[in-house]
């Protein structure tokens, strides 16, 4: 069952990855294009601004899925140091617990902030609704849920096991 | 009550390592559900932050500092100052120092320096022979040297949480950066006689070899600053432009990276970028519920009837700031106390420019103060030497900050002076 889901989860890790990579590289293409337009021919492109703004929300967003899967997120850590080997995996568990807990309200919370824009009807670049392009709040909200619903059984199936879960130094 | 223990439950499982932005968003969704406010208003602040213009910086600058720093740019740069400043009695710490705080300000204060610095430059102060706890104390806490320096991703984040300019912030932080890096050079060059470290003698020709070798690298500085302020483009312009720049550099013409390793470069640093515009997320929502809630209110008529001077204000903030920089990051701190403490500062007639230069020098030390500053366990894991090792190494450098941080707090025109 865990051998599937992991699958699962690096087919869409690599689906994120293109992602990403695609999205920046646009990010980077329009918003250089905008400044030549605007300094040399003193005009630009009236759909740029707001699609690259939705390029950010998206990789943004995007990005921090992808931190959940690699336990990148930013956390003190510090209780653990001091904890020993045996009891690791309980602290662990406790800990992706809470975070399944409020990424699931989030995601929640999430439908029902699209839900209202859909209902409001409001549009952003190209005509495109607005609530099209943030629907990836819910779906990586959702997905955070997962991954760290994942790292939760991770975490109890070390107990017993003298294997200790890698202790990733944080960034930042 | 029920408040006090959701929040010392919460503390508790942050000490044991939840996300920060977990905690944060656990916060203000128990806030919001006890005040009968619908759930979407935290996503709808999340999204507000997300889709700030501004916000095109963070992630293009952050592409841009992951390629310099898998390229050969950090040797470059090393080599440039060694060339140009290495002849100076003690002038290996200050090369340390310099391309340190350089490349801060490029990757913007996320732990790369130390990472792809300090293994070049801690054993290059080994060969200069300089004692090995005085080059880590100096490579550890200079991890954050430079944060004050443009175009730095705290520098931004502070101006969108704070609501002020930008581009204002940015000339506001030169002179407290260059007090900071002369302070400590000087600290370094004193210790450097009383080592009696071997000199170097400047040599024309490697002088003339190093500025040749990163001739492509030497504009990135006027891109970046240039375009701001000669008013030709918007700071997120000039981060697109920046990134563009160091792709044809790094990529394109001197080949240090090839185009297959970018979509992994991309994948790296925007993992960074979303771990840190979540904690923004969640922190605005959080906050946006508490200016609400009239907390900064509260937190100002408690202080006002306790604290009458400015002077007093400023010391407690800054005892404050250091503690919070030491034990919740940077980016926590920075997203959740400024929106708090701006109002309340602004009360005691302190220019917001100039407290957000107050704010991030007191991260930048406090990323260094033990038991809990994080460039103590980068370093600690880049270098291989227990945590309690480099406590003691980086308490003459902190001493050093401190004095500045004096000096930075105190007088206002060093960070106010380009404003006029």
């Amino acid at each position: 069952m865990r051998e599937r889901l992991h699958r699962w989860d690096e087919a869409i890790a690599r689906c994120e990855k293109a992602l990403v990579a695609v999205m920046l590289s646009l990010m980077i293409v329009l918003a250089l294009l905008q400044v030549l337009l605007r300094n040399a021919f003193a005009t630009g492109i009236s759909w740029g601004d707001p699609l690259v703004r939705n390029l950010v929300l998206w990789v943004g967003f995007i990005g921090a899925t992808m931190a959940t899967k690699e336990g990148k997120h930013i956390n003190l850590d510090v209780v653990s140091r001091w904890i020993g080997e045996g009891r690791l995996w309980l602290v662990r568990a406790l800990v992706h617990f809470l975070s399944v807990g409020i990424c699931a309200i989030l995601a929640y919370a999430a439908l029902l902030f699209v839900a209202n824009e859909a209902r409001s009807g409001a549009v952003t670049f190209l005509d495109v609704p607005m609530w099209v392009p943030e629907l990836v709040i819910p779906v990586t909200f959702g997905l955070m849920t997962l991954r760290f619903g994942l790292a939760f059984l991770e975490a109890l199936a070390l107990r017993g096991s003298s294997e200790s879960p890698d202790r990733r130094p944080g960034v930042a | 009550m029920s408040t006090l223990l959701v929040c010392a439950i919460l503390l508790v499982l942050m000490l044991l390592g939840a996300p920060i932005f977990v905690v944060i968003s656990g916060l203000a969704l128990y806030l919001l559900a006890s005040a009968q406010i619908d759930l979407s208003a935290m996503i709808i602040e999340m999204h507000r932050m997300a889709t700030t213009p501004i916000l095109v910086a963070i992630p293009l600058f952050t592409f841009a500092g992951y390629v310099l720093s898998e390229s050969g740019a950090p040797m470059r740069l090393v080599r440039l100052s060694d060339a140009f400043l290495g002849w100076l009695p003690g002038g290996l710490s200050i090369i340390a120092l310099v391309t340190c705080a350089a490349f801060t300000a490029l990757t913007g204060a996320t732990g790369l320096t130390i990472i792809a610095l300090g293994g070049i430059l801690l054993p290059a102060m080994s060969r200069g022979r300089y004692p090995e706890m005085f080059s880590m104390g100096l490579l550890t806490t200079s991890g954050t040297l430079g944060l004050l320096f443009p175009p730095s991703l705290p520098l931004i984040i502070y101006a969108i949480v704070a609501k002020v300019r930008v581009d204002q912030l940015f000339l506001a932080g030169i002179l407290p950066g260059i007090v900071l890096v002369m302070l400590l050079s000087a600290f370094s060059v004193q210790r450097a006689v009383h080592f009696q470290v071997p000199r170097a003698r400047f040599r024309a020709g490697e002088a003339v070899a190093a500025l040749k070798e990163a001739a492509w690298e030497i504009p990135l500085p006027l891109v970046v600053l240039g375009g701001i302020y000669s008013g030709r483009f918007a700071v997120s312009e000039a981060a697109a432009i920046t990134a563009a720049y160091v792709l044809l550099v790094e990529v394109v013409i001197l080949k240090d990276i090839g185009w297959r390793e970018l979509p992994e470069i991309m994948r790296k640093s925007m993992v960074l970028v979303g771990g840190i515009l979540i904690i923004l997320g969640a922190a605005l929502g959080l906050t946006n519920y508490l200016v609400d809630a009239e907390v900064p209110m509260n937190v100002l008529s408690f202080l006002k009837a306790r604290i009458a001077s400015p002077v007093l204000f400023l010391v407690v903030l800054n005892l404050f700031l250091l503690a919070a920089g030491c034990t919740m990051g940077m980016f926590s701190a920075l997203t959740v106390m400024v929106p708090l403490m701006a109002p309340v500062a602004q009360a005691y007639d302190i220019h917001p420019v100039h407290l957000g230069i107050i704010f991030l020098t007191n991260l930048e030390i406090g990323a260094s103060i033990p038991p809990l500053g994080i460039n103590l366990f980068i370093s600690s894991i880049r270098f291989e030497r227990p945590v309690l090792r480099l406590y003691v190494a980086c308490l003459p450098f902190i001493a050093i900050l401190l004095l500045c941080l004096v000096i930075i707090t105190y007088w206002p025109w060093l960070s106010l002076a380009f404003l006029k």
